[in-house]
């Protein structure tokens, strides 16, 4: 990323006649050299100079946000605006300020996130930031670094107060894009892991909740991968029998199932397929193969018809996936 | 089975011109890889290297001038020694000595020394220079309290990928002392998500490179320590079977793999995620004919590959990766167009050819 416009050189600049530039060294023939813009060879010839010379200043400030800007991944940069702030007793929330707007054209930069996490640990205004995040995640709602730094937030500070509405928010990024994985493992982290409150012992209660919450979304997406894998880490988590699910899933495999004859009565516990509905959902399929597999015994000879229609015909790109599963089957 | 007789013969040309553009220079828009420069160099020499072109494409002085580059990044700091990515912060001037820090900051970084010392090794450097011990202290002081490594001394900038290139480097020495392994390993086993892969720190979502990184790490442990580890550090029945549906979960319609659950195919991740195939033992996963016909599409027009097809431009990075990725392919016997899609064999832990693997941990042992 360079700059556009046309800054003033530091070179040019009065104020920096007492600093010492020192040109980049990069032997007799560099390798992988990169061909600097003016700017970026100036700010960093005097940042060189001042990493020798040790000062921290306010035009320190100035200067290594300058080469921040037009090179976001120099992590020394970085790391020396650090220093330099904790020495002068920068006001913190002004760096934030300043933090979110270079944020916000940076998303993908790690550094970027890195030196957020450093302020705040010394701020420790956790709130705010997850008002932030909202944002941020409105602009790129799968951005991995902002997810992360939303998830160091919660874990890090962790206080009740803090984890109050999560749910809620999570809900509504799922609600506005129901394949977002990044919602979806967040959802698992707020309920299932680094989110579990004093309080909250009722594990039982819970997995019943999401187990509901999954179905009721699978029916609405049945071919969404990031619905079933939740729905599975929950019955792991909670130790739940895959095969209590089989009345649910048998609709979404295209089977008709043992449970077919009470399918008069409309089942609130079991949303049904959709109209219309893409089926045989590849992700039912493989569900129902485990269960059978789990079951066993002649029980085995209908999972390996799943894993051959799965094979041959809905989701040939892991023929040899579904091959091995039957292959592998009763062997364990 | 058949791969589409529309596939293209893999741009070897086209490659090696790009990586060797990179090595010539590289444009003032990718200023962005001032501090990782080092790693686009291993990337470009590991291009050559995996099509077999180093000696063809290159001439003895230019990869020379390489290794020479390469050295004059070596750096023995008050933390140890070790690689930087460039010197973009080396405050000597002219004459003054480069090869000691020439300021706080100027400090050794893992990863880069991680690439360094693979590049170097394909160049067929004997890695005299490196100093085992001092190599080791810089290492040992970038182990975090949480069992984590940072990138350079006294940071707190630590991940996955850190560990990874820190482990990839013990096992190259063929020493791990002074490394506090059951907490290393402990952090990594807090990345693990419930999809089966790894996120980039504790508590993330399963990410393609981040669960390579957590399972090559893991799988690189030595058998004497591997066996005294509670919890184990190896992948129980039950979380292999996670992690290998989970990996193969990756492979999307395009025929490459995702990074992500839902995300669309990128090139990078067809090595990540099948060589975490491999370490598992399930690399016979793979449908290798969908792989290729992905990456022939992913060719860029000028050279180099690019992320995805009708990407408008070809980087080192996924370029190199690709062809990891095809390399293990043709380990496995995949079904290749033509003979140009043919690679050289790669050790899918140390990420790097097996023979250059090979050279690198003879070396290494041997250091002093
Ligand atoms: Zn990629």
């Amino acid at each position: 990323m360079t700059t556009t416009t046309t800054t003033d050189l530091y070179s040019d600049d009065p104020q920096w006649v007492d600093v010492t530039p020192i040109p980049q060294y990069d032997g007799i023939n560099p390798v992988a050299p990169i061909l600097y813009t003016d700017e970026y060879k100036d700010a960093t010839d005097y940042f060189r100079g001042v990493l020798k010379s040790g000062e921290k200043s306010e035009r320190v400030l100035e200067l290594t946000e300058r080469v921040i800007r037009m090179n976001p991944a120099h992590y020394t940069a970085w790391q020396y605006r650090y220093q330099t702030i904790l020495a002068l007793g920068t006001p913190l929330d002004e760096e934030i300020t300043l933090m979110n707007d270079i944020a916000m054209d940076h998303l993908k930069t790690y550094q970027v996130w890195h030196h957020r996490r450093l302020i705040l640990t010394q701020t420790k205004q956790a709130a705010q930031e997850l008002a932030f995040l909202v944002k941020v995640l409105g602009l790129d709602n799968k951005n991995y670094h902002t997810w992360a730094y939303r998830q160091w937030i919660l874990s890090h500070f962790s206080d009740d107060d803090l984890w109050r509405h999560e749910l809620e928010f999570v809900d509504s990024m799922l609600r506005d894009d129901i394949r977002n994985n990044s919602a979806w493992h967040h959802r698992f982290f707020v309920l299932f892991e680094a989110g579990v409150r004093a309080g909250d012992e009722d594990r039982e209660a819970l997995a019943r909740q999401e187990i509901l919450y999954s179905k009721e979304r699978i029916s609405l997406a049945p071919n969404n991968a990031s619905a079933w894998n939740y729905l599975r880490g929950v019955l792991d988590r909670s130790g739940t029998e895959y095969s209590s699910l089989a009345g649910f899933v048998e609709p979404y495999a295209g089977l008709p199932g043992p449970t077919a004859s009470d399918a008069d009565t409309i089942d609130t516990e079991n949303p049904a397929p959709q109209p219309g509905a893409r089926l045989p959902s590849v992700a039912a399929l493989e569900f129902m193969a485990d269960v059978y597999e789990k079951q066993g015994g002649e029980r085995l000879a209908d999972a390996r018809k799943l894993w051959t229609s799965l094979a041959r015909e809905h989701d040939t790109i892991r023929q040899k996936y579904w091959e091995y599963r039957s292959t592998a089957a009763g062997k364990l | 089975m058949f791969s589409s007789p529309s596939t293209p013969q893999l741009q070897r040309p086209g490659h090696v011109r790009h990586c060797k553009y990179c090595l010539f220079g590289l444009p003032g828009t990718q200023v962005g890889l001032d501090a990782s420069r080092l790693a686009i160099v291993f990337y470009c020499i590991g291009t050559l290297d995996l099509l077999g072109l180093l000696d063809s494409g290159s001439k003895p002085h230019e990869r020379e001038e390489w290794r020479r580059w390469i050295w004059e990044q070596y750096v023995v700091s008050e933390h140890g020694a070790g690689f930087r990515p460039g010197p973009f912060v080396v405050t000597a001037v002219d004459g003054e000595d480069k090869s000691r820090s020439t300021n706080a900051h100027d400090t050794p970084h893992i990863i880069m020394t991680y690439t360094a010392v693979i590049s170097l090794s394909i160049l067929q450097d004997d890695l005299k220079r490196l100093d085992k011990k001092q190599l080791l202290s810089f290492l040992r002081s970038c182990q975090r309290e949480d069992g984590s490594f940072s990138t350079i001394p006294g940071s707190t900038d630590s991940d996955l990928r850190t560990t990874y290139c820190a482990f990839a480097i013990f096992k190259m020495l063929d020493d791990w002392s002074g490394i506090d392994i059951p907490r290393a390993v402990s952090y990594i086993q807090r990345c693990r998500s419930y999809e089966g892969g790894y996120g980039q720190y504790p508590w993330n979502e399963a990410q393609g490179g981040t669960t390579y990184t957590a399972l090559a790490s893991l799988y690189m442990i030595p058998e004497a320590v591997q066996s005294s580890l509670r919890p184990q550090a190896r992948l129980t029945d039950v979380e292999r079977a996670q992690s290998v549906r989970w990996l193969v979960q990756q492979q999307t319609e395009a025929g490459g793999f995702s990074g992500r659950t839902g995300k669309e195919a990128d090139a990078c991740y067809c090595f990540w995620c099948s060589a975490s195939l491999d370490i598992l033992g399930a690399g016979h996963l793979v449908d290798e004919s969908a792989v290729i016909g992905f990456m022939g599409q992913c060719q860029f027009k000028f050279g180099g590959i690019a992320k995805a097809p009708g990407e408008d431009a070809a980087d080192p990075y996924h370029t190199y990766l690709s062809l990891a990725a095809l390399s293990l392919g043709t380990a496995r016997g995949a079904t290749l167009p033509d003979e140009s899609w043919k690679l050289e064999p790669l050790n899918p832990l140390l990420n790097a050819r097996t023979s250059v693997a090979e050279w690198a941990q003879a070396k290494m042992s041997n250091a002093q």
